[in-house]
């Protein structure tokens, strides 16, 4: 399939576009940074084509469905969302420096889907469960979330980098210099979950409705469902904590990172570990 | 917190309550406790447990209500305890929002510095003769401003966007509203399951304790179920066609597919499982070991049939799914006039044990149409509109209060010598650098205006 080798393609440039990053990081050179920023478009444009095409040869082998349901185009549909979002956040701040912190990501995750054992690209065409308009709303609303608490995760390591050379008293030198001040770290961090939180929410209530319709129950405590539910309570704490002084800062960028390990362990944890209904993806 | 000592009992219960600190624990503590309850298998049979877990182990977790921790009392209480510390931390909060609905219309001097100001104009003239053209200008870049008059000074404020600040009430309302319709569901829904066989009719379900209860005043039949799988050998299509009938006449009938159930008088039907619940026909070849001649019959189960050009007849009267693992096998009952009946079996699998079998005729099974069973769940949710309804706030109130934001606006116009002089000053709670492009607009639009001012660019020792 042509698309699949696309996706390898894709999966290399952002494992190019993540070192251009770190060299942008190293060298402090701005000829870099745009490279960076230019090449990761150019990935980001050619990694929509494969998702494209392989919605197009899904429509070829006559099953036609939108590529979103299974674990391999889902990662690649995460990886998608991650630079996609990363880099529209780039536009808006105008600062590269997050890069090397979020691009990693989405290098990870569609590289994760390319050369995973166990993890197919067939297209198969869907079961009767997975039949249902429902899908497209859940599947986008939860990845544009999980893009952007990825996207968190990485700015609150930079936070936790910097505010512990900080606190060793360190000169700030070499690289943590060029990061963000702290404030705004902390502020992008806010900012980041306060667009993945009311994802997440769209997408555990358009994945109730939908097992309203397929399971005749919008709620069963299934592990999927009530670990998107700890995903949610560990973000709902994040924003309520950023009310007290004492919970702001460093405390706040340990709770981005756990509920990103939530979020890990909604999508693989549950699968792998834990027997469900939601046994897709 | 030495003031806490004075306070009586209620006044300090009120106080942890309404205290973020309680919310943050709460919310810590669900978040564990629901992991337990995804790692400890729920709702299970003690057979199941006791593979997994020691009987003293298996106890322990029995009496604690994690077995079902989801419907546990201490969970449940957690769940009432985080509602309430919920309505205590809104209800304190709003008293400040409060305040925001009767908005100071004129700045004093103190709070005008701690907004950030904008632009400042002068233009000759009085406030008076100033304040329509002002007003317009804002109204039409901004809002309508309401009027101060402190004569000969005039203030004016304009807002957008106030609703934001009570996002965080939608929010939390919807909560309580979602946790309300969850409520209603336990209280006056139900959910069963029916296994109706193709042919038949159900007029009553069973629930998970158990219990059957009647469907209200109606029955659903089962007019035919199929399945049908993709090449793959994965499942494509699981579908019943169900029939409603109420006092013996005909309602409707729909077929319902898995993602399409069936909803009627508020009860949905759901496609959830299937089996096979015998055979409705066979397809059978008959040999006639005399003339050598093959028939191709087809035979319901339990009738008898003729063998065409013979006095002879069989039935089958049983169905074998396995027959001692050699797969589906039929009892026969033959009959041939001035004989004795004969019973023996066929094998589908196995028309080898036919060919050693003495007697004229060979019964080869071609086919087997199976009679299916569907297994529908049923369930009753009346809550589950006021679930949706509490979505809805839920997802009304993210929109206020993360994409909306409370922006105002005021201007001062002072008298100064023959001069007016023309100030403003705005705010925003959120998204400062979106409220900063707007406010430098309202400037612009002033010193664009036909009324000619002219723009201060120093202070010049005005407070």
């Amino acid at each position: 399939m042509i698309s699949a080798k696309m996706v390898s393609s894709v999966t290399f440039l952002y494992l190019a576009c993540t070192v251009l990053y770190f060299n942008y990081f190293a060298f402090r050179s701005e000829r870099l940074g745009k490279f960076a920023t230019g090449l990761s478009w150019i990935t980001l444009l050619l990694h929509t084509a494969a998702i494209l095409w392989r919605w197009v040869e899904s429509y070829q082998l006559g099953i036609g469905r939108a590529p979103l349901t299974n674990m391999y185009e889902s990662l690649v549909f995460f990886s998608w969302c991650i630079a996609l979002l990363y880099l529209l956040w780039e536009r808006k701040i105008k600062s590269r420096i997050i890069g090397a912190f979020a691009m990693p990501f989405a290098f990870l995750f569609i590289a994760y889907a390319s050369l995973a054992p166990g993890i197919s690209d067939r297209i198969d065409p869907l079961i009767p469960a997975l039949q249902s308009n429902w899908l497209h709303a859940h599947v986008i609303t939860c990845f544009l979330g999980y893009a952007a608490f990825a996207i968190s995760c990485g700015v609150s390591i930079m936070y936790l980098i910097k505010i512990r050379k900080k606190e060793q008293g360190k000169k700030e030198s070499g690289w943590t210099a060029l990061f963000p001040p702290l404030e705004s770290l902390d502020d992008l961090i806010y900012k980041t979950i306060a667009v993945g939180f009311p994802m997440l929410t769209i997408g555990i209530i358009t994945g109730a409705a939908w097992a309203n319709y397929a399971w005749g129950s919008y709620w069963s405590w299934d592990p999927k469902e009530t670990w998107s539910l700890i995903t949610w309570f560990v973000y709902a704490l994040f924003l309520h904590a950023r009310f007290t002084r004492e919970w702001r800062g460093k405390r706040a960028a340990f709770i981005s990172i756990i509920g990103f390990v939530a979020v890990i362990f909604t999508y693989f944890g549950v699968n792998y570990l834990l027997a469900g209904l939601h046994s897709y993806v | 917190m030495s003031r806490n000592e004075d306070k009586g009992l209620f006044p300090s219960l009120w106080d942890s309550l309404s205290s973020l600190r309680l919310t943050i624990a709460l919310l810590i503590i669900l978040s564990v406790a629901s992991i337990f309850g995804t790692v400890i298998p729920q709702n299970a049979s003690p057979e199941e447990y006791l593979q997994v877990y020691k009987i003293t182990t298996y106890k322990i977790l029995r009496i604690l209500g994690f077995l079902d921790m989801y419907h546990a009392g201490w969970f449940i209480l957690l769940l009432a305890l985080l509602c309430l510390n919920l309505i205590a931390c809104s209800l304190k909060r709003f008293r400040t929002t409060l305040r925001f609905f009767t908005p100071e219309l004129r700045l004093d001097d103190g709070q005008w510095k701690t907004y950030s100001p904008g632009q400042k104009f002068t233009q000759n003239g009085l406030p008076a003769q100033m304040l329509p053209g002002i007003r317009e200008t804002l109204s039409r870049s901004f809002s309508p401003p309401r009027v101060v008059e402190a004569s000969p000074a005039f203030h004016l404020f304009a807002e957008k966007g106030m609703f934001s600040r009570l996002g965080v009430y939608f929010i939390h309302l919807s909560v309580l509203v979602i946790l309300g319709g969850s409520l209603i569901g336990s209280f006056y829904g139900f959910r069963g399951n029916v296994n109706i066989i193709e042919g038949q009719e159900a007029d009553q379900v069973i629930l998970r304790n158990g219990e059957h209860i009647h469907l209200p005043g109606f029955n659903v039949s089962l007019e035919k179920f199929s399945v049908s799988f993709y090449p793959t050998g994965a499942p494509k299509e699981f579908k019943s066609i169900l029939t409603i009938r109420e006092g013996g006449r005909k309602v409707l009938t729909e077929s319902i597919l898995v993602n399409h159930p069936l909803t009627y008088k508020g009860i949905s039907f759901y496609q959830s499982s299937y089996g096979i619940a015998g055979v409705e026909r066979v397809i059978l070849n008959i040999k006639d070991r005399e003339s050598g001649k093959e028939v191709s019959l087809s035979a319901m189960m339990g009738n008898l049939t003729e063998i065409p050009g013979a006095l002879s007849a069989f039935s089958l009267s049983h169905f074998l799914p396995d027959f001692q693992g050699m797969g589906p096998a039929f009892q026969v009952i033959f009959s041939e006039p001035n004989q004795p009946q004969q019973k023996f079996l066929i094998l589908q699998n196995h028309p080898e044990f036919e060919e050693k079998r003495p007697g004229r005729y060979r019964f080869m099974i071609k086919e087997i149409e199976p009679r299916y069973y569907s297994g529908l769940q049923v369930t009753k949710d009346p809550g589950v509109w006021v679930v949706w309804a509490g979505c809805f706030i839920m997802i009304a109130g993210f929109y206020m209060t993360f994409l909306m934001s409370h922006r105002r606006v005021w201007i001062r116009l002072t008298e100064k010598g023959a001069e007016t002089f023309i100030e403003i000053a705005g705010s925003s709670h959120r998204d400062r650098t979106g409220f900063e492009k707007e406010f430098q607009k309202i400037g612009q639009a002033l010193n664009d205006s036909p009324m000619g001012l002219k723009e201060v660019k120093e202070s010049e020792g005005h407070s």
